[in-house]
């Protein structure tokens, strides 16, 4: 129970953005009207830069990128200061509508279209558009930093998910330690000899009540069987491909079976990232954040890492997340945030402050460096780079992310129903389809 | 009494600041959220005029009423706990002794963590795999397996929000009532006395109509908390299963926030605010006709 009721705090703060909005109306279209200058990694003026970045992303990465730059641009250092996540929406369009934005941003890349198509953002296309680092950049961020052929970023930081699964039950089990699976058959077979070893281990996990985690590591494995999953606007099909229904018909199968934790159906995302380390699952999907955490939890615990599969043998896919930096429309410093872009790119970077740190590269090229080499597994999980994918929609949140979204009802239903498949697809799409349509 | 001119500015003047302060707290925001239900709004770009259309959507939309019921069916649930669980507590530590002071100093402190942080270490508490209760219930023999408390049957889930809830703010009912009590007159309880009531008589004849007010007050309090509930199904349930346990508010966060459509979201909003409204003249309603 709330003692307080919090509508009128929240519709004040509304109001107040409403008055800023109306100010900040009329405000040139975004672009990057300030004279083009050819990019560098240093610094093109003198005073400080100031970012804003969403907590609750790898904040120990942005840290040291930013001690990167400022250590080598002492006169125009960078100053961050962190927005909560769930304010940075309302912050953003507030400081544009107001005139008062940073000169640059790191931003959730799965939010970049939406801000992109209401054109909050510089389109930095001329300036960029030449880079040879931009051939290798993480597909996935460059993808969503793309409107209408037009670019608005690059990435900051990257965040992938893999197949994780522990050595030690392989061999318990009788498996082969190093060969992981390769196809979801494969997959069955082996939680199925994992989880038969007993004494509360089982052979796979699956989120059950977290939207989130399940596109980070369900939606790669349609996408590995040939699947679309998001509409990605008014008139899109959602959900093509045989792909979907026979992942579903696997997950289906894999709770059938026993094969994932009872309480995982509770999951909400809290303790996602410590089911791995626990010791008792076989094979999980997660991300390359878990191997600290794994190590950290469970130092015994042997295990490798391998790509998420799909329904063929050996074909494999990825959901690539993290955050791009880009420049908010009204930005003062534009050449200087290119600038902060270029040094993110550059070879030294990537390899110095990114790799050496055991944090995946942004680049693809950038993956065999000497620090990935020390850490195969770091290594491995970097694989998914060249793989991996990311969902492009203005409307990501409602049609996947959310709670209430049509994504986690129709896996609920996949999970812990004997609901009719097709019947679950096609009300699934059309959920989706209506929320694509609105946008 | 007639007071001049001079006497109504002074009024005036003394109750300007309050005044300003509802003006720009509570009624222009009121006003600012009825004028953005009539328009569509993503806070990207400017709002639209769309008339009564958000009202329109919110009466055919299925998952704000499933919502708006379970919200309801929520507040009769738990507001009879919290007011009898908080007035037998009162009536246990009313009397000022060391034991029962240390009592109620116990059962208030929940009511000062943020409900936020609460719902949390209930989540974790009622966690399958890493929960206290669970494994207390386990060692116990209660359960030969662990209980999925949160997110998997809507009755299960409510029944433990709505302990983590119990948990959290019945001292804040209980705080008032031993107020209430402690004000009532000894010489009034001393007659009945003489009068040779029993310990039951004396709650319900002469110390339960003597704090009725409060006990409306305590009600109409928990009756719109009960309402605006979000963090505990936020954090606990997220709504699930099947968005079974999504409350009006969480509906509504959803709705203005993640999705962007603060038009409709405040739409919702003053469906909401209406409904709160009703409960409010009904409890003012039943406080006149008490006092009377």
């Amino acid at each position: 129970m709330r003692n307080r009721p919090r509508w009128p705090v929240r519709a004040a703060a509304v109001a107040l953005l409403l008055a800023a909005a109306a100010c900040g109306q009329e405000e040139s279209p975004p672009s990057a009207s300030q004279a083009a200058q050819a990019a560098t990694t240093t610094c093109a003026s003198k005073g400080a830069l100031t970012m804003w970045e969403r907590s609750g992303g790898n904040k120990q990465m942005v840290d040291m990128l930013v001690e990167a730059w400022n250590t080598k641009n002492p006169d125009c250092k960078i100053n961050l200061t962190y927005i909560p996540h769930t304010e940075m929406v309302g912050k953003i369009a507030q400081g544009v509508a107001s005139g008062d934005v940073p000169d640059l941003m790191g931003m959730d890349l799965i939010y970049a279209p939406q801000f992109e198509k209401e054109q909050q953002l510089v389109d930095i296309t001329d300036q960029i558009k030449d880079w040879p680092e931009l051939k290798t950049a993480s597909e996935g961020h460059m993808t969503v930093a793309t409107f209408q052929d037009r670019l608005f970023g690059v990435p900051l930081y990257a965040d992938v998910s893999a197949l994780f699964y522990n050595k030690d039950l392989f061999t318990r089990a009788g498996l082969d330690p190093d060969k992981p699976p390769t196809s979801l058959a494969e997959l069955r077979s082996y939680a199925d000899k994992i989880t038969a070893l007993g004494g509360g281990v089982k052979g796979y996990y699956l989120p059950g009540n977290c939207a989130g985690c399940n596109i980070f590591t369900v939606g790669p494995l349609m996408w590995a069987s040939g699947a679309t999953i998001e509409a990605a606007g008014p008139g899109d099909e959602p959900l093509v491909g045989d792909g979907v229904k026979q992942v579903l018909q696997f997950t289906r199968d894999m709770v059938k079976a026993g094969n994932v934790p009872e309480g995982s159906r509770t999951e909400n995302g809290e303790t996602f990232h410590l089911q791995f380390g626990s010791g008792k699952v076989g094979m999980m999907g997660t991300g390359n954040f878990n191997i600290t955490l794994a190590r950290q939890q469970n130092p015994g615990m042997k295990f490798g890492i391998a790509l998420l599969p799909g329904v063929a043998p050996n074909s494999s896919a990825s959901f690539i997340g993290g955050d791009l930096v880009v420049i908010p429309k009204g930005s003062k410093r534009v050449n200087d945030a290119v600038n902060v872009m270029k040094f993110l790119l550059s070879d030294e970077v990537q390899v110095e402050v990114y790799a050496k740190a055991l944090n995946l590269t942004t680049r693809t090229d950038m993956v065999d460096n000497k620090y990935f080499e020390a850490e195969p597994l770091v290594r491995d999980v970097a694989k998914a780079l060249t793989v991996g994918r990311t969902p492009y929609t203005v409307t990501f949140f409602e049609q996947i992310n959310s709670p209430q979204g049509p994504w986690l009802k129709m896996l609920q239903r996949a999970y812990y129903s004997d609901d009719d498949l097709d019947t679950v697809i096609a009300e699934t799409k059309t959920e989706m389809k209506a929320i694509a349509s609105r946008s | 009494m007639r007071h001049g001119p001079r006497g109504r500015l002074v009024g005036f003047a003394y109750l300007a600041p309050a005044l300003l302060f509802v003006l720009a707290f509570t009624a222009y925001p009121l006003a600012q959220m009825a004028w953005m239900s009539l328009h569509n709004w993503s806070l990207l770009s400017p709002p639209r005029f769309v008339g009564l259309a958000n009202y329109e959507r919110a009466f055919s939309d299925t998952q704000f009423w499933v919502s708006f019921r379970f919200t309801l069916l929520y507040a009769a649930l738990i507001t009879p706990v919290l007011i009898i669980g908080g007035y037998l507590l009162a009536l246990l530590t009313a009397r000022n002794t060391v034991l029962r002071r240390v009592t109620r100093t116990v059962v208030f402190i929940p009511v000062v963590i943020g409900l936020g942080v609460s719902s949390l270490l209930w989540y974790w508490l009622f966690s399958t795999d890493f929960g206290l209760v669970n494994r207390a219930l386990l060692d116990l023999g209660v359960i030969d397996k662990p209980v999925l408390w949160l997110g998997v049957d809507a009755t299960v889930s409510s029944v433990a929000i709505s302990a983590s809830v119990v948990w959290k703010v019945i001292g804040f009912g209980m705080i008032l009532f031993v107020a209430a009590i402690q004000a009532v007159p000894t010489d009034v309880v001393e007659a009945a006395l003489v009068d040779g009531v029993s310990h039951w008589q004396r709650v319900t004849r002469v110390i339960l109509p003597l704090t009725l007010r409060t006990v409306l007050l305590v009600t109409l309090v928990s009756v719109i908390g009960s309402l605006l509930a979000f963090d505990q199904f936020y954090i606990m349930t997220a709504g699930q299963p099947r968005n079974e346990t999504a409350t009006s508010v969480f509906y509504i966060y959803l709705n203005s926030f993640p999705y962007l459509k603060l038009g409709y979201g405040a739409a919702l909003s003053m469906i909401l605010a209406v409904t709160i409204l009703v409960f409010t003249v009904i409890q003012l309603l039943l406080t006149r006709r008490s006092h009377q």
